[in-house]
Formats: C-alpha cells, structure tokens, sequence
C-alpha cells in the first residue's frame, strides 16, 4: 500500500508541475516539500481540495541573510506536511494564504512585523504585536542584507564570477602589456564567448554563485 | 627540452606582467617551452572560493588541469596560489575516486573528463627538477651583487603528507644564489606575509605580520626580498605604501625570482617593464646597472 506521504508527494509534483522542486521525507509521517514561492497558493489550494482535513499549524520564517525562506506546516491525516519555499529578500512580500486558510491570518501579520515583510493580498495588513509607529527598519528578526561572504572579500568573490579571474584588467594595464610586446590580454576564458559559458556554468551549476549571492542579470552581489 | 602548460594565473598577468615577461625570457633561454593554456580561468584562488563551495572550488581547478591534459601537457605554475589550489586538486582527483566521480559530473556538461594524468609542479621545482642547475648556472652572464632576504611564501611549502617541507624553499633559495644574489637570514622566513588576513584584519595584517618581516629584513641588511609569489609581492608592495601613510617607513624592493634571474641572464631591464612594480625595484636595478 502506497504510504500517505508518497500519495501527497506524487499529487502535488503532479498539480505544481514546474512549481515543484523536491520532497523528503526524513521520518514517518514528515514531508518537507520544497516548491518555488510562485506555487504557493496553488498547493495549499489543491492540498485543501484533496485533503479537506487539512489543518494548518503554522508559518515559520526564516531570515537566510540574502533570502527569506518560509515554512507552511500542515497537518493531513497524521502526516505532518511543510511547504518550503525560499524568496530574494530583494521581492520582501508574503504571498498570503488567508483567503483560503482563514486561521493564517494572525500569524501571517505576525511575520510581517518581525521580519519587516509585506504582506500580499492580506485582508487586514496591519501591524499585529508591534505598535504601529514602529521604526520600519528595525524589525526584531530582520537580519542585515548579506551574503556568507566577508566585506573584503566580496569583490573578488564578484570579479571572480564576472570575469573567470579575481584581478580585473584596466585598460591602462592592457595597454600596457601591448607596449610590452604582451597580449592586451592573457587568455583568458572571458575572451571567448564559448570558455566563459563553461566557467560560468561551474559556478551556475554548483551553487557557489547562489552562495556568493550573485545576480546574473545585474553582473554583481546582491550586497556590498 | 622540457614543455608545460603554462599557468600564469590572475595576478601576474593583470597586476604584474613584468613577471610574465621575466618568466618568458628565462624560459627562451634555457629552452623550457611554456605553452599558453588558452581559456583558463582563475585557478580558483584558495582561500574564499575553496572555503564558499568545495565542489565549485575542484571543479573550476578540475576544468583548468582538463585543458592541460587536452594539450598533452603537465601543469607548471609562476604562482604560489595557483600551486595550491591546482596541486591539491590534482591530489584530491587522483585518490579519491568519489570526488573524481562528483567533479566529472560537472565536467561531463561542457564536455570534459578528467582523466588524472597531470602534474602540477610549480616554475621553481620545474627550473630545479627539469632545467637543472647546470644549465641555469651556464646562462648566468651578469651576477648580481645584492644582499636579499627570502620570502618563499606559506603556499611554497605544500608537500606529500610526511615529506620534506623545505624541498622547494630550498630549491627556491639555491636558485636565487645562482643569479649572483647573496641570501641573509632574518630568521622569519616562515612567517606569512599576511596576504590573506589582508581579507579580514587589515591592521593585523600589517602590523603582526608584515612589519614584522620588513623589520627583520632590514635588520639584515637586505637590499632587497625575493618572492616568488605574486599575491605576496602585491602584499609587500602595497602593505609598504599603506605602512607609509600610517608613518611606518619601509621602501623595501620586492622582485621576483623570474625578475631576478632575467636580469642576471643578462636581460636588460628596460625590456623587462619593471615600471610594474609599486616597490623601487626599477631604482634598485638601475642603480645596480649605473655600477
């Protein structure tokens, strides 16, 4: 017989489609569900549907420096079920879930006042525990917008990931070399199209530009 | 004649190409053929990229001893940095088979496998083991008559779990004797630069580590450190001038070993751009050259 978290696992991978990116499932009766936050609202709908004892326990968040990363924990016939879902802190909403879980309602505007973050399509997004003139940027469990790494060591973290090397070449040195009878440029994997896809793909796939919080739209860390 | 693959890193072609040119000169000279590695990357440096991500860190070093193997080729390095990282790799990828196996699954989407058959040996073990010291001796033309300290840098004594420590430091120093140089002792040869603290304790950095070398060089009566790092070279060139403007007085010539041997090769020095160098190593040898 199919086991009860197998069968949600398998219904949600089926509705999320590309919303859904893992399960595990460390114990008995305990699934940790990691879907994209697009998918939100579209699992707690279908679990809602297919489920109607689901219970909702809580709502954690987490501040991970860069990203917030939110927990939905649900309770479906004696499996405790988490929705893991990770947001830029850049996006700094809350999609909320209120409309279709009523009992959200407290402990989505509790988030909110800690963390600092706002809430999406709440229907009452007013400060729960503090009092409404407090500061905005001093939230109790808001941490500082950084990365894993140390100030100094963030540009070459940046250069590195941006340029294949940690020393980016001026101008005035590549004029330089050439005066020196030395290629304006030594060769480099930035000086062709084809090598610089292939380091940064290495860094893309193993995870050290997530890690290094680096933006690939905008060329830089998400934080100075 | 012996031929590399040549790995000249970050730091030397973009901060200090004199190296590079130095490098090639004394490579024409004593016939090593030191072949470009077209599309390398950084090696990746050894100290954030290695501590953020280890996978990310052996498999960019993987994909640079790739382009080596692809050449038929070992790996020779001009940087101690690049040494580490591209040593320990290699070492890693050749004895732990399921490290090999997680790296070449990176590698496997852009085409490439390693295979395990590099070496990677730094220039010094290179003009040591390969050239010899001969053949380097026999090219000696123009001796040069400097007192200097050594500076041989941490990543310089990486050896086999229970080897000699001291194998390249000592090659490092017998190469330097053959360039005409005297080398003094100043009893902290051992001691970091402080490149890396650079990164989290500035003062520290300078203070605890630098000053305490440059101190103790001077003491010595050096005209002069030998490195045969770029990181560390940038460190003393650059700690100086921040020593400066906190009123620390040191102008302590930094050169590098290939810099050292050019000029005793008897490579003028205008051809080697040492204009590069943020330390008077330019007056030091025009002085030497005035003589």
């Amino acid at each position: 017989m199919t086991k009860p978290q197998n069968r949600i696992t398998e219904h949600l991978k089926r509705e999320l489609g590309t919303d859904f990116i893992e399960a595990t499932s460390p114990r008995e009766r305990r699934i940790f569900i990691r879907i994209m936050p697009t998918g939100l609202r579209k699992a707690v709908t279908t679990l809602k549907q297919t489920y109607p004892e689901l219970r909702l326990m809580t709502i954690s968040a987490v501040d991970h420096g860069l990203d917030f990363e939110f927990l939905h924990h649900f309770h479906i016939n004696g499996a405790v079920v988490t929705l893991r879902s990770i947001k830029p802190k850049e996006d700094n909403t809350l999609e909320s879930i209120v409309d279709l879980i009523p009992a959200a309602h407290f402990i989505e505007r509790e988030i909110a006042d800690l963390f600092g973050i706002k809430l999406a399509n709440h229907p009452k997004p007013e400060p729960l525990i503090l009092s409404k003139d407090w500061p905005n940027d001093k939230r109790p469990l808001r941490r500082p917008m950084e990365g894993e790494l140390p100030p100094q060591a963030r540009p070459s973290a940046e250069t590195l990931i941006s340029t294949s090397c940690v020393a980016p070449i001026s101008t005035f040195i590549q004029k330089k070399r050439e005066e020196a009878g030395l290629p304006r440029t030594p060769p480099f994997a930035f000086t062709d199209d084809k090598t610089m896809q292939e380091f940064q793909g290495i860094m893309k796939n193993t995870g050290f530009a997530n890690k290094a919080g680096y933006d690939w739209e905008k060329k830089r860390l998400r934080y100075k | 004649m012996a031929k590399y693959a040549s790995f000249l890193g970050c730091q030397i072609p973009m901060r200090l190409p004199s190296i590079e040119i130095a490098s090639k000169k004394v490579f024409d000279k004593i016939g090593l053929e030191a072949v470009d590695l077209t599309g390398y990357s950084c090696c990746p440096e050894p100290v954030i990229s290695r501590l953020l991500d280890k996978t990310a860190w052996l498999a960019t070093s993987a994909r640079n001893l790739v382009l080596a193997e692809e050449n038929g080729l070992n790996l020779m390095t001009l940087c101690n940095g690049c040494y580490e990282t591209l040593a320990e790799t290699n070492e890693v990828l050749k004895h732990e088979p399921e490290e090999l196996r997680k790296t070449n699954e990176v590698l496997k989407r852009y085409g490439k496998q390693y295979k395990g058959k590099v070496n990677v040996k730094h220039a010094v073990e290179v003009l040591y083991e390969d050239v010899g010291v001969n053949k380097i001796k026999a090219h000696v033309v123009k001796p040069q008559k400097l007192r200097v300290a050594l500076h041989y840098g941490c990543h310089m004594y990486r050896e086999q779990p229970g080897a000699d420590i001291m194998r390249k430091p000592n090659m490092m120093k017998e190469l330097t004797r053959l360039t005409g140089a005297q080398v003094v002792d100043y009893g902290l040869e051992r001691l970091c630069c402080g490149y890396p603290s650079m990164q989290a304790d500035e003062e520290f950095s300078l203070k605890q580590r630098l000053m305490l070398k440059l101190s103790r060089m001077q003491e010595a009566g050096a005209d002069a450190v030998v490195l045969s790092c770029p990181a560390c070279t940038i460190q003393f060139e650059m700690g100086q001038v921040m020593l400066r403007q906190q009123g620390v007085q040191f102008n302590l010539p930094s050169i590098n070993l290939m810099e050292l041997m050019a000029l005793s090769f008897g490579v003028p020095s205008k051809d080697l751009h040492l204009e590069f160098h943020k330390s008077p190593v330019l007056q030091l040898v025009q002085k030497m050259e005035a003589v």
